[in-house]
């Protein structure tokens, strides 16, 4: 080789090379391009070679591949959904099975030619007389047939396989349907039908066995706990409980009772006969007489027994009461209480013993009323004492005081002087009849008036008054008319014709001219006499005021004709004797009084008798002697005569000297003195006194009438321990001093 | 300390995060750096979440706890030869690249047995992933593969161009894992485990349009060398014009044979020619008896060309901004070969390289080999950039 290399290949060769070497190194880099160019494909140079592919595929060919490679996409992606279609296919069948065959129940498809196509090892587990023949490929009609023929299939009573299979047959055709079917001894399955969209069939077996069970379970369970929680009421009572079946045998009891029958628990054992359970306890209670523990016995025996027995029965030798109690039980057996009673029997007794206790406290509340109302009534009688006593003062010298002036008129002589003598007696009569009236309305008011309700014959009281006021009444001018009645009321005799009376005058006083008629006429229950005038009339404000006592309607009335007590006294007497009052009267159109009276069932006894009026003062024991020494006549003989009236025997004599010489003589020690004062010559009143006690000792009852109040007087008497009356002497110091206070 | 890295996803809006990856990056030494990473990502769901780790961080517990910090996500990554993140070159950190769930449907493969591959059970298993991702997220057009491999495996050639086969369309973008520049051992992991001898293959669809990339500064010079023998398995070469390989090559290259270092073999890496274009063939070291490793396949009879390298710096902000012509990606996810970061540190252009990467969103690893398509190459960086969905950019 000659000359220099081309440029391109200078530098493959070293400068200082040898031709030799120049040559050699070009044989071999021809020799390896050589090599290159032809063995590219093979495997020592795989890795370049694949490089250089990659290099000029790079541009060229992979524009080129691109739709190939688009188009093998579409085919690898078809193919690799093929594969995992067929994957997805196939896992979905696996786990299909794998599902159905996990699940609980018994699963089996049928297709729309009603041909199984798969079933779990659970359908019909519980035929396994037929379990192999279930098969893929069975139709539904042959499983009918083979479910229907094994032995394990529990069918309804009277129902043959032909009806069962009819009924399946029948229920297939509703599509959906579920039913409970028995299976093998006492297991249950609850076996569905579906109808799947294509129209196959899903049949579904679960087994509900343990769910039946369950129930009959709770069923028990709860009767169990129904039994506890009677058994926890019975245990909750304060009764003592006992349950017996019909044949009388113990069924349940609480502890109560055998705490109450002292019965150890063991001794009380379900089944245990009625009697023997009595024969146990029935010493330990005393039964009340006639109802001996036979009776209960007797009861318990009794077929039917309608009627509740019950019965009280104490402890032998204790204070608890027992109330046994026993009723009917519907399946004819009998329920027994026993309830201690003793709290509420002992409650009872102390509620008793209370109630005699508040008994005696009213009794003896009673008596101290009574007793008060006696001292009221002392009292009153006592106020009527004095009103009695008051008026026989009065009326004693009133009555001496006429009877004087009586025996002057047949001394005196003279017209003048019998017209003023006339007149002083008619002066006398009035006072009289004023102090009567006094007297009644002071009676009545006190509440003292001595009433004596009996029947009255009205017919002879009326006749009575018309003969008394008919003069009268012809002296005014006025026409008296009364109806003669027969008719008999209860009434107090004296009053009612005071009532009249008082009625019939009023009613001619204030009646200038007419009539006044009195009648009787029946009003519903009573009867009701009527005092008609056809006087002035009384307007209705003055109505009430005419009642009051010294008021008169017309004022220009005599001092003659009364104070106006005559209609007090009405009055007063009508509400005493509970004989309704009224008046019906207007100016101008006269006035009505009425007085009811209430119709007496017998007649009265025909003797009439007397009116008591005026009689009132009451006897004293007598045998007091009493010694009066009074120089005034009248005085003394006034005293005198009160003091006899009181029942008092009476020495009086009218000086000390006398009364000295009186008991002297007679030797009599008088009870009590009555030694006046002033006694004129001689010794006076103490003097006398002094010389008596120093006769009669000095406990001698005495007291010195006197109306000398003077320091000096008083200073004596003090000295000598004398006690004084002073005058005008009061009829109840004078009583008090003679028969001691009224208690 | 660096200060963290925000989670960016560029001048976008708000509803364009929710959908485009979001990168972030923590020092290996924090305390807690997936619960720091898992902060600054922001809100999930992701569909994966790619980490890419300094390999001065033992791996196991990052590995067995990033499931539980990403739930539903799925987490692949390896180790790497320095990281790129926001501040362009770096070393000693993780680096996360996550796809929101929203915006990405993903499909992994584990590739296990590199040296012992299965190509038609390979290509089958990822049309099945390929169908599988495509039926599921059908409305997602856009479809890309990303790879990690390991980075000593030596079998990136045969593994891309199997995958080939099964990816069709799809294009694919991946890097070689790397060690620190200590070629002992380089790793993966994904889903929980660890893997050596591996590669990972994530099958994305997604509603963002993927552009993916490779570009290199090489030029072909005059010089060529005819290897006259070598060991294609191991891709070593032993002799260059029938000379040892190392000195021949330093002679052409002009350096002293003994001076022969990462730095000249990146200053001046040799060329193939093929489908009408050259590819740098990097030498990985010098070896026993003058020969040459490499980093990609070599065959005898291959021709070898000298490279002249443009300036990396120029021709990379060229290039990326080129993809920013029509509109800004959110995100670019770089393979960037670690003789381009030896050639620069080399040139005194690392802080100039680092402030481009750093301003066009560049994340992502120093690798020892960049896979594009179907090819296997060096001294490159390879990615790809991501751009938001039209309908919400």
């Amino acid at each position: 080789m000659n000359g220099p290399l081309p440029p391109a290949l200078s530098a493959l060769i070293a400068p200082g090379d040898s031709v030799a070497r120049q040559n050699e190194k070009l044989l071999r880099i021809a020799e390896v391009l050589i090599r290159h160019a032809e063995e590219m494909t093979e495997d020592r140079g795989a890795a370049y070679a694949q490089f250089q592919r990659a290099a000029m595929l790079e541009d060229q060919v992979r524009a080129r591949t691109r739709d190939l490679e688009r188009a093998l996409d579409l085919l690898n992606a078809s193919n690799a959904q093929l594969a995992d279609a067929t994957r997805e296919k196939e896992a979905a069948r696996q786990n299909l099975a794998a599902a159905i065959e996990t699940v609980q129940e018994g699963f089996a498809l049928f297709d729309a030619q009603d041909v199984l196509v798969m079933c779990n090892s659970r359908f019909n587990a519980l035929l396994p007389d037929i379990r192999e023949h279930l098969v893929p490929g069975l139709t539904f009609e042959s499983y009918l047939d083979l479910a229907a023929g094994s032995m394990h299939l529990g069918m309804a009573d009277g129902m043959t396989p032909a009806d069962w299979i009819a009924m399946r047959r029948r229920r297939h055709e509703e599509h959906h349907f579920i039913l409970t079917q028995q299976m093998g001894r006492d297991r249950w399955v609850q076996v569905s039908e579906h109808r799947t969209r294509d129209g196959g069939t899903v049949i579904l077996q679960t087994e509900v066995t343990d769910l039946i069970r369950a129930e009959r379970a709770a069923r028990g369970r709860m009767l169990d706990d129904q039994a506890q929680i009677l058994r926890a009421t019975l245990e909750h009572l304060r009764l003592g409980v006992c349950i017996f079946d019909a044949r009388l045998h113990l069924l349940g009891w609480n502890g109560r009772l055998s705490e109450m029958l002292t019965l150890p628990r063991t001794r009380l054992r379900e089944g245990m006969h009625f009697d023997h359970l009595l024969e146990q306890v029935q010493g330990q209670f005393v039964f009340p007489p006639g109802l001996s523990a036979y009776r209960l016995a007797d009861w318990v025996r009794s077929v039917r027994r309608k009627e509740n027995f019950s019965i009280e029965v104490t402890r032998e030798g204790g204070a608890q009461i027992y109330a046994i109690f026993a009723q009917e039980l519907p399946d004819g057996g009998f329920v027994m209480s026993l309830d201690d009673v003793s709290a509420e029997r002992a409650a009872l007794a102390a509620l008793s013993r209370a109630n005699e206790t508040l008994e005696a406290r009213v009794m003896e509340r009673t008596l101290e009323l009574e007793d008060a109302l006696s001292q009221a009534e002392r009292a009153n009688a006592s106020r009527a004492r004095f009103v009695a006593a008051a008026s026989h003062d009065l009326l004693q010298p009133l009555s001496a005081a006429k009877l004087y002036l009586a025996s002057l008129s047949d001394e005196i002589e003279g017209a003048s002087s019998a017209r003023t003598l006339d007149k002083a007696q008619s002066a006398l009569g009035s006072v009289e009849a004023i102090l009567g009236a006094l007297l009644d309305i002071s009676r009545l008011e006190s509440g003292n008036a001595s009433v004596t309700v009996e029947a009255i014959a009205l017919g002879p009281l009326f006749r009575q008054l018309r003969d008394e006021f008919t003069p009268l009444a012809a002296l005014k001018g006025l026409e008296l008319v009364m109806r003669p009645v027969e008719a008999s009321v209860l009434s107090d005799r004296a009053y009612l014709r005071r009532i009249l009376q008082n009625l019939i005058s009023n009613a001619i006083r204030y009646t200038e001219k007419g009539r006044v008629f009195v009648g009787l006429r029946r009003r519903g229950p009573l009867w009701v006499a009527e005092v008609r005038d056809s006087g002035p009339g009384i307007a209705e404000p003055d109505q009430d005021l005419i009642f009051q006592e010294f008021h008169r309607v017309n004022g220009k009335a005599s001092a003659s004709e009364g104070m106006g007590l005559g209609l007090a006294i009405v009055e007063r007497a009508a509400s005493l004797l509970g004989h309704p009052l009224s008046l019906r009267s207007a100016p101008g159109c006269g006035s009505t009084f009425s007085l009811g009276l209430r119709p007496a069932r017998e007649a009265p006894p025909m003797a009439e008798q007397g009116t008591a009026m005026g009689a009132g003062i009451c006897a004293y024991p007598g045998g007091l002697l009493v010694l009066l020494v009074e120089n005034d006549e009248g005085l003394s003989r006034a005293m005198a005569q009160l003091l006899e009236k009181w029942g008092v025997t009476v020495l009086d004599v009218a000086s000390g000297e006398e009364a000295l010489e009186l008991v002297e003589a007679t030797g009599i020690a008088p009870d009590r003195c009555l030694i006046d004062y002033q006694l004129g010559e001689g010794m006076d009143g103490l003097d006398c006194l002094e010389a008596l006690r120093a006769r009669f000792g000095p406990d001698l009852p005495a007291r010195l009438v006197t109306a000398d109040r003077s320091p000096e007087m008083r200073a004596r008497a003090d000295a000598l321990g004398a006690e004084i009356l002073a005058k005008p002497i009061l009829p109840a110091a004078l009583s008090t001093f003679l028969f001691g206070p009224v208690s | 300390m660096t200060e963290r890295e925000r989670a960016d996803t560029g001048s976008y809006s708000e509803t364009a995060r929710a959908f485009c990856p979001r990168r972030a990056c923590v020092p290996a030494d924090v305390a807690d750096p997936l619960g720091a990473l898992s902060e600054t990502l922001g809100p999930g769901p992701f569909s994966l979440v790619l980490l890419f780790v300094t390999p001065a961080l033992p791996l196991e517990p990052l590995v067995s706890e990033a499931g539980a910090r990403f739930p539903r996500a799925a987490i692949c990554g390896c180790t790497t030869s320095g990281e790129i993140t926001g501040e362009g070159y770096v070393q000693g950190r993780i680096v996360a690249f996550a796809f929101p769930a929203p915006g990405f449907a993903v499909e992994t493969l584990v590739i296990e047995g590199l040296d012992q591959l299965d190509t038609r059970a390979l290509i089958a298993d990822l049309l099945t992933a390929r169908q599988a991702l495509a039926r599921r997220a059908e409305q997602h057009r856009n479809e890309l593969a990303i790879l990690l491999v390991d980075g000593l495996s030596g079998q990136e050639d045969a593994l891309v161009a199997a995958l080939s086969g099964g990816l069709g369309p799809v294009p694919m973008v991946g890097g070689s894992a790397g060690d620190g520049g200590v070629f002992e051992r380089t790793l993966l992991f994904c889903d929980g485990r660890i893997l050596e001898n591996a590669a990972v293959l994530c099958l994305l669809r997604s509603a963002c349009e993927a552009r993916s990339f490779s570009f290199d500064h090489m030029h072909a010079s005059e010089a060529r060398m005819v290897v006259t023998s070598a060991d294609p398995a191991n891709r070593i070469v032993a002799r260059i014009n029938d000379e040892p390989a190392a000195l021949e090559y330093a002679r052409l290259v002009g350096v002293p044979a003994d001076q022969l270092s990462s730095v000249v073999f990146a200053a001046h890496p040799v060329l193939v020619r093929a489908g009408g274009r050259h590819h740098v063939r990097a030498i990985q070291h010098a070896g026993a008896d003058h020969s040459l490793c490499f980093f990609a396949a070599i065959d005898e009879g291959v021709v070898l060309t000298l490279a002249e390298p443009e300036d990396i710096a120029t021709h990379l902000e060229a290039e990326l901004a080129r993809l920013s012509q029509q509109r800004a990606p959110s995100a670019i996810l770089g393979f960037d070969c670690i003789f381009r970061r030896i050639e620069a540190e080399g040139r005194q252009k690392t802080g100039e390289v680092s402030r481009i990467l750093a301003r066009h969103q560049v994340a992502g690893f120093s690798t020892y080999g960049e896979q594009i398509g179907a090819m296997h190459v060096n001294q490159t960086l390879t990615g790809v950039a991501f751009y938001p969905p039209e309908s919400v950019a």
